[in-house]
């Protein structure tokens, strides 16, 4: 039925134009994100209803420079603007076109035209137009290019139901085609346009240029040196005639602010000054800020738990609940505060346009270890939580990077890391000063700068070993500075959220109800439900065998069977690792220093002396610094990379480094 | 002359670039004939941020290396 199929309306143009200001102002909070078949590219489509029985639905595509292909993001706009199957076709495009900067934004939307698709341009930015005293004669341009040409202004919503309307309204440009090929490109574009029976010749020069490019056409003939560069050169030259006959600008108001600030924000010292307090406060942020909300949600699902067990008849269905259930979703939800003042942080950067200037500091610093800029948020990120910090790296364009940062984040030391390292320095480490410092808070900084360093050098010997693809020439533009929209940054932190809760949340969720199943239950004792303590015994649990199996192959590590079951069972998180031991030693409070005290007067029975000595318990903390023991990072990494395998390797290789180091450590102390 | 060599704040000419170079550059408008200007520079010059045609592009020094160029006086 072709009228109640929804009108497929893609958005084209550069990066920094508006486009996911005018994507939400279009589709609202009704929006699906996505992954593009194949890579790991995120996709957002929106459906909203435009008129009675036309259904739209928006797909926000990759901001692009050019439709050719230089990286992966510019072959998702191709490949979805050639796509010719019905279900799959774009029915209307909307190119933007940043009004302070038509230039660049014209040239690629003369390559749309000519593409044949019916076309509306969006011109952005309206209201900072009028303050700089810019007129674009929007009529005479519309009656050259053969399309609308409609003003926009995505803060007050001025211009979108003529926008609509034109769309709607819209039909392939009689004016094509804005380029044409000259001399050899002309032969060479006749011959793949015969073999390919394609009537349109712009279309074949897009798809044989790419196929020459990758390489897999023997049958096609290899386009002319230059055709690219020559397809550049008429281009702009046309949108130079355009500017001059229909654009009136006074260049020396032209961003006059952005270079203003610029002077401080990319100083060779100021700049870094900046950049480095605006990631302390996002440090602080996420590690003080989310603590009241964290706090808040565990103590409502701990009294939900609590009216549990007290309201439901005691027995298994009760226990199921109050402590596998509830603390599961009480896992997932734990995170939120997190994330959503994460993703709010890094929306304003992306909105305002300082991420870019993030990524140009930082190049230099991060190019040895195959990262850019862009990676100093997740690994800041990193020492709060790896969840959220995995999570921001979807903002990543270049896929290689992303995948290193995935790799590597869950080595920085997280905050779920610090319970486990107060316990054990305050065992083993005496409070002695050291060079006019506490021995212990340099052993805890070590422990920082030690992950920051494993990170940075994993992902050094990563990026050694990976094979390289073509890597995208490091071509990068900055945006002028823009105030953010508030719109903007509520709609990511949205998507972000529910995306979290819906799909990492549900193997978070399964995975703790599997974990809480392997402690409550065992092989050779039946639980007993009634009571108030645990079912069992742990050491009679599933886990507690499981820790007590690779006690043999732990005891290299110095790590007896409670230190194994409590290593295994804290693969839920590892701060359970205290609540393992807590329950181990029969310690009812789960006060630090009451635990501590109990482990220290633990005796090893070979030894006759204490059993956590500096060397079992430096070889435990180098085993927490390095082994991926979170069950939501290996969700989170599952979901993000689309691949199992990817976080099961991650888990293994991290597993077997901690393993490596704490077995070095422990036979260098003991 | 090359990019790279462009003192800050200082104006020239991009001259017919070698065809190596990434085609991106021409389409994000960095082309010959066009003026450009070198705005800001990381330390050590590298990266180093440029305007041509009013929109703000960087690029790594290794880039600028191999775009020739000439002064502005000499068109």
């Amino acid at each position: 039925m072709p009228d109640k199929k929804a009108l497929r309306i893609a958005l084209v143009g550069r990066p920094n134009t508006g486009k996911s200001s005018l994507f939400n102002r279009l589709t609202g909070l009704n929006q699906k994100v996505g992954n593009y078949p194949g890579i790991t590219m995120e996709r957002t489509t929106g459906l909203a209803k435009w008129a009675p029985g036309v259904l739209a639905e928006v797909i926000d595509l990759p901001g692009v420079y050019s439709l050719h292909a230089s990286s992966t993001d510019e072959e998702v706009v191709m490949e979805a603007l050639l796509q010719e199957a019905p279900e799959e076709r774009i029915d209307r495009v909307i190119g933007l076109a940043d009004g302070t900067n038509l230039k660049t934004c014209l040239f690629v939307f003369s390559q749309v035209l000519d593409l044949g698709l019916p076309a509306v341009l969006a011109v952005t930015m309206r209201d900072e137009m009028e303050r700089r005293g810019m007129e674009l004669k929007t009529e005479e341009l519309a009656a050259t290019l053969g399309c609308a040409v409609i003003l926009v202004n995505t803060r007050t919503g001025e211009g979108l139901d003529a926008l609509r309307e034109a769309v709607l309204r819209a039909e392939p440009s009689g004016k094509l085609p804005f380029f044409q090929p000259g001399g050899l490109h002309l032969r060479w574009l006749a011959q793949v346009q015969e073999d390919q029976s394609m009537a349109l010749p712009y279309r074949a020069w897009l798809w044989g240029l790419k196929e020459a490019q990758v390489g897999k056409s023997d049958r096609l003939q290899q386009p002319p040196p230059r055709a690219r560069t020559d397809e550049a050169i008429q281009r702009y030259r046309q949108v130079n005639q355009w500017l001059r006959a229909f654009f009136v600008a006074d260049p020396v108001k032209d961003r006059r602010w952005t270079a203003r600030l610029d002077r401080v924000v990319v100083h060779p010292i100021w700049g870094s000054v900046i950049l480095f307090g605006l990631l302390f406060l996002l440090f602080q942020g996420l590690f003080y800020g989310s603590e009241a909300p964290m706090n808040f949600i565990d103590d409502q699902l701990a009294a939900l738990s609590t009216w549990l067990t007290d309201h439901l008849p005691s027995g298994f269905l009760a226990h199921l609940l109050s402590h596998g259930l509830v603390p599961g979703i009480a896992g997932v939800l734990m995170f939120i505060p997190q994330i959503a003042l994460l993703f709010a942080f890094i929306s304003l950067l992306e909105e305002s346009g300082y991420m870019a200037r993030v990524v140009f500091i930082m190049d230099r610093f991060m190019r040895p270890f195959g990262l850019s800029g862009k990676s100093v948020v997740p690994m800041v990120s990193g020492t709060a939580c790896a969840i959220p910090a995995i999570m921001s790296t979807r903002n990543m364009e270049n896929s290689r990077e992303r995948f290193l940062a995935i790799a590597v984040t869950p080595l920085i030391t997280c905050s779920a890391r610090l319970p486990v390292y107060a316990l054990l320095i305050g065992l083993v480490i005496p409070n002695s000063a050291w060079m006019g410092m506490n021995l212990r808070g340099v052993v805890l900084l070590g422990l920082y700068a030690l992950g920051f360093v494993a990170a940075l050098a994993g992902s050094a010997l990563l990026h050694r070993w990976m094979p390289a693809k073509k890597t995208p020439a490091f071509l990068l533009e900055m945006p002028p500075y823009r105030w953010p929209q508030g719109r903007n940054v509520l709609t990511a932190v949205w998507n972000r959220t529910k995306s979290f809760v819906t799909e990492a949340g549900k193997i978070i969720l399964a995975i703790s109800i599997i974990l809480w199943f392997l402690a409550s239950f065992g092989p050779n004792r039946t639980p007993d439900f009634t009571q108030e303590r645990a079912p069992l015994p742990i050491e009679e649990s599933y886990i507690g065998y499981a820790g007590k199996a690779i006690e043999p192959v732990m005891a290299p590590l110095g790590f007896d069977w409670k230190v194994s079951v409590a290593v295994v069972s804290s693969f839920v998180a590892r701060e359970v690792f205290v609540g393992t031991m807590a329950t181990l030693y029969s310690v009812d409070d789960e006060d630090n220093t009451t635990i501590r005290a109990q482990m220290a007067r633990e005796v090893n029975p070979r030894t006759g002396q204490p059993y956590f000595t500096l060397a079992v318990g430096v070889s435990l903390l180098l085993f927490y610094a390095f082994a991926m023991q979170c069950a939501s990072t290996f969700a989170v990494v599952a979901r993000e990379t689309k691949s199992y395998r990817f976080a099961v390797i991650q888990f293994i290789v991290l597993g077997a480094l901690a393993y490596g180091v704490a077995w070095i450590a422990y036979a260098m102390l003991v | 002359m090359f990019l790279s060599d462009l003192p800050l704040g200082q104006r020239a000419i991009v001259l017919q670039t070698p065809d190596s170079l990434p085609v991106k550059l021409f389409e994000m408008g960095c082309m010959p004939g066009e003026e450009i200007e070198l705005v800001f520079a990381a330390p050590f010059q590298d990266p180093m941020c440029f305007r041509v045609q009013g929109t703000l592009i960087s690029m790594r020094r290794d880039l600028a290396k191999l775009i020739p160029i000439t002064s502005p006086d000499a068109r």
